[in-house]
């Protein structure tokens, strides 16, 4: 008997589960955005198993256009994060309170 | 139980995803900054690993010079420029409630998942060969051709977009003097 | 098919994508900013021709008609349904990008990328209306949000506009996560990427409960993007602190977007998974009225009292998909049909609403509801327009709201021996009357109230209105007030799309 891609996507669950503590826990837009990162490569974890599992090619083209969009965010979100520093000097959420919310 | 330890891949299956789940747990406890970042390339590498062992060489290359390579090197530009403190952050650590409820939160979740996922797929055995560029290849050009052209405008416009937020004005710089 | 593709199908993706670039081009060369807009509306009415073409084919000579389009693999569909919204997408994109042009022109923005970054973002709107598998619907939502975060912090210089893009930017990219990793488990468990194989897979049979887990997933993914209580957190700030354009292109565009991603996955991919995502959306329905009504009554800013009213219209147009779970045929395709006018009729009236704050705001230069007390003395045809988009807004007839209404009701209705449903439509209608109060509120303010004293005399009634924005005005004006009285001229589309629910 060896690992099936079931036991892969319990690992995805895990990764899927810590990345959404980060979000909850976390204050550092950097961080809070690195543990979305975990979260989409738990994505890409089950997507890959998935398609292991039912022999097909789709699940590992998902995770290249996963991939390619992660990275177009990562500019985008490290543009934004960029651009608060310029003003108020800080990477932190909680700081961040010019608008009531 | 003993079949299991027998074969090697399942050696290798069990001490890479330990070794990732310890990395996320970092990721996200780390009270530095670059540690956590590297953190992730542990998690990040590990999942390569993994890839490798699901027979998907195509996505382990794409991890490894995507994520590894060009994600992270973004992070840590991101860390130099915002000038996040490298040391201890006092703002990272937060009062034990939020820490125990991010706890619960991540542990329902995965029991959440986990239970469906074993249901679901449970312990089916399969076997499939090692899948090879060429035939991702023809997908993306053909059935997948129309969001290939779509996210290569993703691309751009994150290009074009970041740029413009990210520069600094000369206006703003003549503003600092 | 004798072609490699039916181009016919492609135009208006071909010529948008053409017009997109062409805005960087002209941007590039040495001609007046404004030029690249000029570029960017013509690109987008030429768009609009071949979506005509393709809607009348049958009657043409040159096109052979053979219904819907199908291509790559039935992962992109062409048909009326998608016609529709890609119209809706154009035009509303046409209105954002006249509400913006004064806007940009009047302070240090780069105007060419942001023509192009809106364009950009429309783009993805219009592929979504055709997606029929997970990845170009997700490349899709992808291409609106990715544009739009960067726009919501186009004012460099201003915190609240950084801010506004970053929590937006952070929900964003968390909601595409949860979405993703649902689509993840679903292609698990069905092995398809195609909504029609998705559909096909779960006719019948016993599904796994990871599969609901998925389709949670993935309607909380889309719950972020139509900013769903309790997903809505970021909405108010984000409308608050990005450029004013950008938030009536957030609370039009975007918010369309996220509502067709949703109809085309639930009426189609989730078909035999109503009983699971009717109860749930029922809950995000209820829970989006009733919040969104009760926290805008307490504004006192219009931008912010927009964005909470924005959450509340959301509520009423996610009420018909909580319908769809109870009931069949045709009474199943009026819920669809609620929705698709709902969103058709809703376009103008917020684009129209947001073109008012902007031009009381190049008059008071402020959106604090106080500062605008006593307009109707010296702005008579500006308090004027207050009057007919918050009013519509409200759905008081004869002004475009009633209609859209009307059918949401009704589809609520259809539904109606069921407790469930009979609650939704006691809910909704408490929900009308007191939106009410707060776009009564607005009107009165403007009408009844006095000037306040501390704004000077000499600068109010001011410079005349940007020739952009007053031709946004009036066409979302005239909209507003024909379709209030003949709302056939716009529920005509709507009924277009009615087998989109039963057809396949």
């Amino acid at each position: 008997m060896s690992v099936t891609p079931g036991w892969y996507m319990i690992l995805a669950a895990v990764l899927f589960a810590i990345g959404a503590s980060g979000i909850l826990l976390r204050r550092n837009a950097l961080v809070m955005f690195m543990s979305i990162e975990l979260m989409l490569n738990a994505v890409n974890l089950t997507f890959v198993a998935a398609g292991r599992q039912l022999g097909t090619l789709e699940g590992q083209v998902s995770v290249v256009f996963v991939m390619v969009v992660a990275a177009a965010e990562v500019v985008v979100g490290l543009a934004i994060i960029v651009a608060v520093f310029r003003k108020r000097a800080t990477a932190s959420v909680d700081e961040l309170s010019e608008l009531r919310g | 139980m003993g079949d299991w330890l027998s074969e090697v891949a399942n050696w290798w299956f069990a001490a890479v995803a330990l070794a990732m789940g310890y990395a996320a747990y970092r990721v996200v406890t780390s009270a530095n900054v670059v540690h956590a970042v590297l953190a992730l390339v542990a998690t990040l590498g590990g999942s390569a690993v993994l890839f490798l062992l699901l027979g998907a060489e195509f996505v382990v290359w794409t991890v490894v010079l995507v994520y590894i390579g060009a994600v992270i090197v973004l992070f840590l530009f991101g860390i130099m420029i915002t000038r996040a403190p490298l040391g201890y952050e006092a703002e990272l650590d937060h009062p034990p409630k939020t820490k125990a409820l991010a706890a619960i939160v991540a542990g329902a979740m995965f029991l959440l998942i986990g239970w469906t996922l074993v249901d679901a797929f449970g312990t089916e055995e399969v076997t499939a060969s090692v899948t090879t560029v060429g035939d991702i290849g023809l997908q993306l050009f053909g059935r997948f051709v129309l969001p290939f052209e779509v996210v290569s405008l993703v691309l751009l416009a994150a290009l074009i977009g970041g740029i413009v937020l990210a520069r600094q004005d000369p206006v703003d710089i003549e503003d600092q003097r | 098919m004798s072609a490699l593709f039916d181009y016919h199908a492609l135009a208006p993706e071909l010529i948008l994508a053409f017009t997109v670039m062409a805005v960087l081009a002209v941007d590039l060369m040495p001609v007046p900013k404004y030029y690249a807009a000029v570029t960017g509306l013509v690109g987008l009415f030429a768009s609009i021709i071949p979506l005509l073409t393709l809607a009348l084919c049958s009657e043409l000579s040159f096109c052979s008609d053979n219904g819907a389009r199908l291509l790559f693999g039935d992962s992109y569909v062409v048909d009326t349904f998608s016609l529709v919204l890609k119209g809706l997408f154009l035009v509303s994109a046409f209105i954002s990008l006249l509400l913006a042009v004064g806007y940009v022109e009047s302070d240090r923005y780069y105007q060419g990328e942001y023509y192009f970054l809106l364009l950009a973002s429309v783009f993805g709107a219009v592929v979504m209306a055709s997606s029929r598998d997970l990845i170009s619907i997700f490349v899709g939502l992808e291409l609106v949000s990715g544009p739009a975060f960067l726009l919501a912090g186009w004012r460099k210089g201003d915190a609240r506009s950084n801010e506004a893009a970053l929590k937006f930017f952070i929900v964003g990219v968390l909601s595409a996560a949860i979405l993703l990793f649902g689509m993840s488990l679903i292609y698990g468990v069905t092995g398809e990427l195609t909504f029609s194989g998705i559909r096909a897979a779960t006719v019948g049979g016993e599904l796994p409960a990871v599969f609901t887990l998925g389709v949670l997933f993935v309607l909380m993914g889309f719950a972020f993007k139509v900013s769903a209580v309790p997903f809505h957190f970021w909405t108010p700030d984000t409308y608050e602190g990005a450029p004013t354009p950008v938030t009536a292109y957030l609370s039009v565009g975007s918010k369309a977007a996220g509502f067709v991603g949703l109809l085309v996955i639930c009426y189609s991919a989730f078909a035999n998974m109503r009983d699971i995502w009717g109860p749930a959306l029922w809950i995000i329905a209820v829970a989006s009225m009733t919040l969104g009504n009760l926290i805008a009554v307490r504004q006192t800013n219009v931008i912010r009292l927009l964005g909470y009213s924005s959450i509340a219209q959301g509520g009423f147009m996610l009420a018909p998909f909580a319908v769809a779970s109870m009931v069949e045929g045709v009474e199943l395709e009026g819920a669809l049909f609620a929705t698709v006018t709902y969103l058709l009729f809703y376009a103008f009236m917020n684009l129209g609403a947001f073109g008012v704050v902007m031009a009381g705001m190049s008059k008071v230069k402020s959106a604090e509801l106080s500062s605008w007390s006593g307009m109707a003395q010296y702005a008579p045809g500006l308090s004027m327009l207050v009057v007919i988009f918050f009013f519509a807004l409200a759905g008081v007839p004869p002004l475009a709201g009633w209609f859209a209404k009307l059918v949401m009701f009704q589809a609520i209705i259809s539904g109606a021996p069921n407790v469930w449903a009979v609650l939704l439509g006691v809910i909704a209608a408490v929900n009308a009357v007191v939106a009410f109060f707060y776009y009564a509120k607005v009107v009165k303010t403007v009408w009844m109230d006095s000037v306040p004293v501390e704004i000077p005399a000499a600068e109010l009634g001011g410079s005349g209105l940007n020739p952009a924005l007053a031709l946004a005005l009036g066409i979302t004006a005239i909209a507003t007030i024909v379709t209030g009285l003949f709302p056939g001229v716009l529920s005509f589309f709507g009924e277009a799309t009615r087998t989109f629910a039963s057809g396949f």
